[in-house]
This record gives structure tokens, C-alpha cells and sequence, in this order.
């Protein structure tokens, strides 16, 4: 490779990681900034750092109250689709049954179903089971909003599973649910784990539904936190960035964290 | 492989899941159509009049507009740069990879409302560091209030999209090409060809699956997409950011009519199967 070919590969990289985490130091930045020198001086960090922001908007403005919504949510949006999936999708890929291409091509249509043209009568069902303004109204149509990817990808994790595996196991008279929990599901743990991250990001990142069900301030997630707090806060620019912070950096952070697992999840669903 | 009916055992709650809160609806809203509404209950059987309103409505053309614009610009900008920084790295240390993968990811793992409130700030006019940037480098000039006029808004938002999704194809193509037979390659270098020539020639080929893959994944997202819009302009300024979700939100929530917003609904559909259809045909074509 010729040294500008490399020179020219390295700025395109460059710029690219500067796209990605600039916006995201600005408001790193802004969130640990005192309000009066917010938007002068040097885009540098300042120090000692200052934390007033979030205690203002942990305390005042709720959202100790929303980030705990946001993880109870979220977590048994994933519980759920964890309990669930996995059957199916051992049952797509180890199972035959009659009626099994339709019924798969039924999740698989699933999968790109947008929820903005669900919610319509949607609601009204919600309102008719008096889920309206209950955790469980975001909870259930959030899981089965995600369940045709969760089966999709966990059908590709499944089919890793050696056949003899299963064979011996029913050799040996093993019933299909002890066959399941014994041998199939030490097997996929780390196939599970990525299905429960990715699960866990998309249910955290859910705006629409928690918009639309939620009336009750103290039942609310952060991403409507965060979003209502701009109209309200109006110009507590300080105080939106550590909101918005808050509402983000658990994700990052497990991300990072479980990077390889997270990857392993998404290249998982991509068709091969 | 077990022939076992139950099967169904290990199906039902998902699908149960599914159906009821997914299916349902969706049959539901097919109903709805059909019908006339008034405040919320149901009224007389018009057949297809509030399809034929979509006709004379200007907003949901505008909408449409600006979903195929979102397409082509998803497909062209964040798919090109994931396929060009992933051949790039596919040549890198490992910890190189690692490390400017998780970074370009990370926008990802942003909440899309929290993306629409950063983004809004680089924005602002008053404010905003990129008049500041422009400034500083003599274009003050090209300033603008970048999400409240109408010709820049839909373009500004769409480099915020392009934000969140580049990193998801740098990932998908990185897996992809470190599966081709590195064989391939040092043959070519062998042969003398330019880094130019075997990307062109070998990688780009060679990833036609996964291209195929993101740019249907693409397209449906810029079908559907809501929470950046609305977040930011609620379709504004005008309708210059109106896409097809938020005309659905406006005309269910905001206007109350039942019977319309369904309509839409079923238009949006119709577009993200249609299509899925399509590129499961090219997919399967060798």
C-alpha cells in the first residue's frame, strides 16, 4: 500500500470517529459545566468538574423516578422475551412440525412492521384491557413489538446446536422441555446473553409507546423525560445535557462493557 | 429432525405475545379503514373514501417525499461510509478494530431522543457549533438556523439519522468481509492489484449479501422512523420534515380522526412489505 493510499485510509478514519463522538463529548461537556460558562471559552474540560447539574435534575426534576422506570421497564421487557424466544426459535430450527414455513413467515413479516402504524388500534385495545397508564401496557406490546427479531436471531443461534446433541438426549428418553433446559440452553448461554442485550438497549431506547401510555409522571422513562424536559427547562441547557447523559451512558457503558456480546447478536440477525 | 407436536407448546407464548399485541392490531387497522369515524367511536362503512382522501391530501404526499428521500440518502451516505471504513479496518490490528468499532457504534446506543436534543444544540442558531465552526473558519456566511428553515431542516436531520446508523454497517460489513478467504486477497496482491482495485473488484462483490441486508434494514427504517422527528421539529417547519409516522401520530392523536389514521397505517404497510418482498426476491436470485 502506498503512503498516501494509507495517509488518505487513516484521515477517513479519523473524521469518522470525530462524527461519532464529538456530539457526544459536547454534551459530556455542557453536563459538567457550570451555567454561566456554558457556551464561552475553550471546548476543553473543565475542572474541578462540577456535578450540580445532576443533583438539580436528579432530585427536582425526577429523574431518580424516571431512570428507575426505565430500568423496570426494560428489564422485564427483556425477562419476557428471554422466557420466550428462545422456544420458538429451538423449535424453528430443531423441531418439525406441520404448518411450520407459515408460521414463520408470519414473525419474519413481523420484522418490519413499524409501530406508529400498530398504535392506532392499539391503543384502544390497551384501553379496553386497562392497560392504559400501566407498566404492563408498555411492557407486552414492547416485547411482542420485538419478539420477530428475537426468534429471527435466536433460530440462527439455534441451528448451531450439533443434532447428535438432541438425538442422544432422546435416546435417552429425555422429555423435549428437560431436553431443552438441560443440553440446548447450556449450549446457546452466550447466544442468550446477546439476544438479552439487545433486547435490553432497543426496550431502554422506546420512546413511542411509554409517550403514548404513560399519563402519570411518576411511571415515565427517560427518553420522555428527557424529551418533555426541553420544553420545560427551556433554557437549562446544563441541566438537559446531564438528563440526556443519564438517559444514555448506562447504555454506553454496557455496551462497552459487552462489546464482543453485543456484536456477536448483531451480526447474528443479519441474514448470512 | 424431531417430528413432535409440541412444537406448538414451545411457539405459543411468543407467538400468543405476537398475535395479540402485533397481529391484532394490524387486522384491526385494515378494519378501521374502512370505516367513517366520529370522536373516537366507530360510524358507517364508507368502503374506500378515506382511500380515496389520500389522493387530495397534500401532507401525505409531501410525507412520502420525504421517506423516499430518506431512503436514497440512507442508502447512499452511512452504507457507503460503513463499506469503506470496514474494508479499511479489515486490514488493521486488532485492537485498532476494536477500539474504532465500539466508537463508531456508540451513536447507536444512544436513544434517538437524546440524539434529536445533542443534535439540536450543534444546530442552533444562536448558539450552535456548527455556525460557530463555520465562523471560525471564514464560512459564517453558510450559517443558517439549520432545523427551522425549511430548505435545510429534512437535510439536517438526515445527518443525524446517518449518525446513529453508520457504525451498525461498519459492524455488519466487518463481519462479513473478515469471513472471505484472506486467499482471495493475497492472490490479488500477488497479481499487483491496488488497494482501489481489490476493493472494487473483490470486496464490494463479495459483500452483496450484506449490502443487500442493510439496505433493506435502511429502507424499512426510513419508512418508519418517528422519534427523531418528533423530538426535534414534529414535522416542522411547515411540513418540511413531515414524514409518514408523524402524519399518522398528528391525524390519531392531535386531529382524532380514527378512520384516516388507519388509512395511513395501511399505506405504510403496504410500502415497508412491499419492500421486504422485493428484497427477499433479489436476495434469493444467486
Amino acid at each position: 500500500m502506498t503512503k498516501s493510499t494509507r495517509l488518505v485510509q487513516n484521515l477517513v478514519l479519523l473524521v469518522f470517529a470525530l462524527y461519532a463522538l464529538v456530539p457526544v463529548y459536547l454534551v459530556f461537556l455542557a453536563a459538567i459545566r457550570s451555567e454561566a460558562d456554558l457556551f464561552s471559552g475553550p471546548l476543553t474540560l473543565s475542572w474541578p468538574i462540577n456535578f450540580a447539574n445532576f443533583g438539580r435534575i436528579w432530585t427536582e426534576a425526577g429523574f431518580s423516578t424516571y431512570f428507575f422506570n426505565s430500568v423496570i421497564t426494560a428489564t422485564s421487557v427483556t425477562l419476557l422475551v428471554l422466557l420466550t424466544a428462545p422456544l420458538a426459535g429451538f423449535a424453528f430450527a430443531k423441531l418439525r412440525f406441520p404448518g411450520k414455513e407459515l408460521l414463520f413467515a408470519l414473525f419474519l413479516a413481523g420484522l418490519v412492521v413499524p409501530a406508529p402504524s400498530v398504535i392506532v388500534a392499539l391503543y384502544g385495545n390497551l384501553q379496553a384491557l386497562g392497560l392504559i397508564d400501566n407498566r404492563i401496557g408498555v411492557i407486552l406490546p414492547q416485547a411482542a413489538l420485538l419478539m420477530p427479531f428475537s426468534v429471527f436471531m435466536m433460530r440462527t443461534v439455534m441451528q448451531e446446536v450439533p443434532d447428535e446433541l438432541i438425538e442422544a438426549a432422546v435416546m435417552d428418553g429425555a422429555g423435549l422441555m428437560k431436553l431443552f433446559l438441560t443440553i440446548v440452553v447450556p449450549v446457546v448461554k452466550p447466544g442468550l446473553m446477546s439476544l438479552g442485550l439487545i433486547t435490553f438497549l432497543f426496550a431502554w431506547q422506546e420512546y413511542l409507546l411509554p409517550l403514548v401510555v404513560f399519563q402519570t409522571e411518576s411511571l415515565k422513562p427517560l427518553t420522555v423525560g428527557a424529551a418533555s424536559l426541553q420544553g420545560r427547562y427551556g433554557v437549562d441547557y446544563g441541566g438537559i445535557a446531564a438528563a440526556g447523559l443519564i438517559a444514555f451512558a448506562p447504555l454506553v457503558v454496557l455496551f462497552l462493557a459487552m462489546q464482543r456480546s453485543f456484536v456477536r447478536g448483531l451480526t447474528a440477525g443479519a441474514v448470512k | 429432525m424431531l417430528t413432535t407436536r409440541s412444537a406448538y407448546l414451545f411457539l405459543l407464548p411468543s407467538l400468543a405475545l405476537y398475535l395479540l399485541f402485533v397481529g391484532l392490531p394490524i387486522l384491526q387497522v385494515f378494519g378501521f379503514s374502512f370505516f367513517a369515524w366520529d370522536n373516537g367511536i366507530i360510524g358507517e362503512f364508507i368502503g374506500l373514501a378515506n382511500y380515496a382522501r389520500l389522493l387530495g391530501d397534500g401532507v401525505f404526499w409531501t410525507a412520502l417525499w420525504h421517506n423516499a428521500i430518506w431512503v436514497v440518502l440512507t442508502l447512499a451516505f452511512p452504507l457507503l461510509a460503513g463499506l469503506v471504513i470496514a474494508a479499511i479496518l479489515a486490514e488493521r490490528g486488532t485492537n485498532v478494530v476494536r477500539w474504532l468499532g465500539a466508537i463508531y457504534f456508540i451513536p447507536r446506543t444512544i436513544p434517538l431522543v437524546v440524539a434529536g436534543i445533542i443534535w439540536g444544540w450543534i444546530y442552533n442558531p444562536i448558539f450552535g457549533l456548527l455556525n460557530f465552526g463555520l465562523e471560525a473558519v471564514g464560512l459564517g456566511g453558510l450559517g443558517g438556523a439549520w432545523l427551522a428553515q425549511e430548505s435545510t431542516a429534512l437535510l439536517s436531520l438526515n445527518v443525524v439519522g446517518a449518525w446513529t446508523f453508520f457504525g451498525f454497517c461498519v459492524i455488519i460489513y466487518l463481519a462479513a468481509i473478515q469471513s472471505i478467504d484472506p486467499a482471495l486477497y493475497e492472490a490479488a496482491s500477488i497479481d499487483g492489484a491496488s488497494w482501489w482495485r481489490k476493493f472494487r473488484d473483490l470486496t464490494v462483490p463479495l459483500l452483496r449479501g450484506s449490502t443487500l441486508f442493510l439496505g433493506l434494514y435502511a429502507a424499512i427504517e426510513a419508512m418508519r422512523f418517528f422519534d427523531l422527528v418528533w423530538v426535534t421539529t414534529q414535522g416542522g417547519p411547515g411540513y418540511a420534515t413531515e414524514v409518514l409516522t408523524t402524519h399518522i401520530y398528528k391525524t390519531f392523536f392531535l386531529v382524532g380522526d380514527f378512520g384516516y389514521a388507519a388509512t395511513l397505517s395501511v399505506v405504510l404497510l403496504i410500502i415497508v412489505l412491499t419492500i421486504s418482498a422485493a428484497a427477499f426476491a433479489l436476495l434469493r436470485k444467486p
